[in-house]
């Protein structure tokens, strides 16, 4: 039996702000019954706890502290073109105090 | 007149010589694209003000090609495929499309894609679903669904790609064309839409080696933008291919390879292996060693959880940014968390809400470790076990999923469940950032079918020459997809 409910993945999809409907909850729980299946069997490769999770490709990166370097700045105009929703030159966003 | 099916450096030479001007080729390459589209649906825009340039002793003055839709490019349309951002034309260029410009060359349309590069079908992008120029009735797979259609109708000799899982390297297979992506880092994500940073590559989709050496030793190069990349100025891919592979050493996995472990493979896998070992021996008359060696099955059938975890996981981190406030077409609600709400569940496909969900889950504190940390551990074990393989052979070889390109109505009960982890194998090459380059090998049912090689870091030079040499020795190279072939 599925460890997974259409309320649990309800909860989660909420936390997202994203609304699924009826089959596409049933799709997620197909996908997560699958993948806890193939995760069961990665957990009882032996020892699996004691590797060094691997969070990127490549481990031989520079990081560097770099001078500030001073850009122009894009202009209103250009950043304003992707707006529909303004004013003069301010952009109207929704209320979020009440 | 068929310009377009030719190859960079004929395309080069015709110009230099002023037998054909680069406005005859940008009006060839239009008028190809729009035939395209009425065919297949392989672009989201197509510019139609597309300028000439003044043709210089580099390559890609004056050539046409294609982008991507997930390419930032100023001034033009950059969807990702998504619905969310279906209006967005970014103020700035991504830094390998940018580098392109510098050279010359000349964007004539933004590619269909799945959105935000998460599928691997070509069905998902908002535009709709991208057919395969080969055979309509068939997908091209994805996500870098319109730039190989494109490339394999002969629209222009090359398109930009992305590749997070596999989405430049089997499209190129199910087209039958030339699919990319060199070490991770090689060439600037900047302004690329980020889906999975640390398993993203941009790359390319060409007809042959040489092209795809060519237009990626002009998009590379290290980035103040990207803190990834790294020096590669003293590699030059093109200058260093050599068809002299003798004494090379390659080596294919049995299980991924050995018909005999899948007593209820279908026809077509049964051919793709065959053919594939045919190739194997093409590789030996070039006289390369080719070895056959044996890899754990549990890490293997791990690799599809290992990548969906990881990709999910960073993806929903990636794409938090997608509230339909800060950019993207505003939904209506009377509070912002309404407002989000809305245009997520309005704007994602069922697929992109899935991966969110998912990642989201496997991120979850209490989930955490079962999931995300041991798909990481599984990363590593796959990379390592790659990197032993690659101190004695100079490239892995394999085949490319299980055989052609799907039918959109394919049955998926007529293919066999213990061969589905052969659809996977190529994300080894994302998890460990490897060179990795897919050619055509064949045909089965008038459909072309891929190889891959892949490499150790840095060794692109390496896994490029090794495909040159067996591209040459094929019969494959600089294809057209049949359905056009024949137009004159």
């Amino acid at each position: 039996m599925s460890k997974f409910t259409k309320e649990m993945i309800d909860d989660y999809a909420e936390k997202l702000l994203i609304g699924l409907t009826e089959e596409e909850n049933k799709m997620v729980l197909d996908e997560f019954d699958e993948i806890d299946k193939n995760i069961g069997l990665i957990n009882k490769i032996p020892n699996i706890g004691d590797i060094e999770p691997m969070s990127h490709c490549l481990d031989n990166f520079e990081f560097e502290l770099r001078e500030d370097d001073y850009h122009e700045s894009v202009p209103l105009d250009v950043i304003f073109s992707n707006c529909d929703c303004m004013r003069d030159d301010e952009v109207k966003v929704p209320k979020v105090v009440e | 007149m068929n310009n377009m099916y030719k190859s960079i450096v004929e395309l080069h030479s015709l110009l230099k010589e002023g037998k054909v001007t680069s406005d005859e080729l940008i009006k060839e390459s239009l008028n190809k694209s729009y035939e395209l589209q009425k065919k297949c649906n392989a672009f989201i825009s197509i510019i139609d003000n597309a300028k000439e340039c003044k043709i210089t002793d580099d390559l890609l003055s004056g050539i046409p090609y294609g982008v991507k839709d997930n390419y930032s490019t100023k001034g033009v349309l950059s969807t990702g495929g998504s619905n969310t951002l279906k209006d967005y034309i970014p103020f700035f260029n991504a830094t390998a499309y940018e580098n392109l410009c510098n050279h010359g060359a000349i964007m004539i349309n933004k590619t269909n894609m799945d959105e935000f590069g998460m599928g691997g079908t070509g069905t998902t992008g908002f535009t709709g679903t991208t057919l395969n120029p080969w055979d309509i009735k068939r997908m091209c797979a994805g996500s870098s669904s319109g730039s190989a259609c494109a490339v394999s109708y002969g629209v222009y000799p090359y398109a930009l790609g992305t590749d997070t899982g596999d989405s430049i390297r089997k499209p190129a297979a199910y087209c039958g064309i030339v699919g990319y992506k060199p070490t991770y880092g090689m060439i600037s994500r900047y302004g690329v839409f980020a889906f999975a940073s640390s398993l993203d590559h941009c790359g390319v989709l060409t007809r042959n080696v040489s092209d795809a050496a060519i237009v990626v030793d002009a998009m590379k190069g290290i980035d103040y933008h990207d803190m990834t990349t790294w020096d590669s100025k003293n590699i030059n891919l093109y200058d260093s291919l050599n068809d002299n592979v003798k004494g090379k050493k390659l080596c294919y996995i049995k299980e991924y390879t050995d018909i005999n472990l899948f007593p209820n493979a279908n026809r077509e896998l049964k051919e793709h292996l065959k053919n594939f070992k045919d190739k194997i021996e093409i590789c030996k008359n070039l006289g390369m060693e080719v070895e056959e060696v044996s890899v754990d099955i549990r890490l293997l059938k791990a690799v599809s959880s290992t990548y969906r975890v990881i990709s999910c996981a960073e993806a929903t981190s990636n794409m938090s940014n997608l509230t339909g406030i800060i950019f993207g077409p505003r939904s209506r609600g009377n509070s912002y968390e309404e407002i989000m709400k809305n245009y997520r569940t309005e704007g994602f496909s069922p697929l992109i809400k899935r991966r969110f969900v998912i990642g989201s889950y496997v991120l979850q504190e209490e989930n955490k470790d079962r999931y995300f940390f041991n798909a990481q551990r599984i990363r590593r074990l796959l990379v390592d076990k790659w990197k032993e393989l690659f101190k004695k052979y100079d490239g892995v070889i394999l085949p490319v999923g299980r055989g052609p390109a799907l039918h959109f109505d394919s049955n998926l009960d007529d293919y066999d469940d213990d061969s589905t982890y052969l659809e996977d194998s190529l994300q080894i090459g994302n998890f460990g950032g490897f060179p990795s380059i897919t050619i055509p090998s064949g045909f089965i049912d008038d459909m072309p079918v891929g190889l891959n090689i892949t490499g150790n870091v840095y060794n692109d030079v390496e896994v490029l020459n090794i495909a040159y040499a067996l591209e040459n020795a094929m019969e494959y190279k600089n294809q057209i997809a049949k359905e056009n072939k024949n137009e004159g």
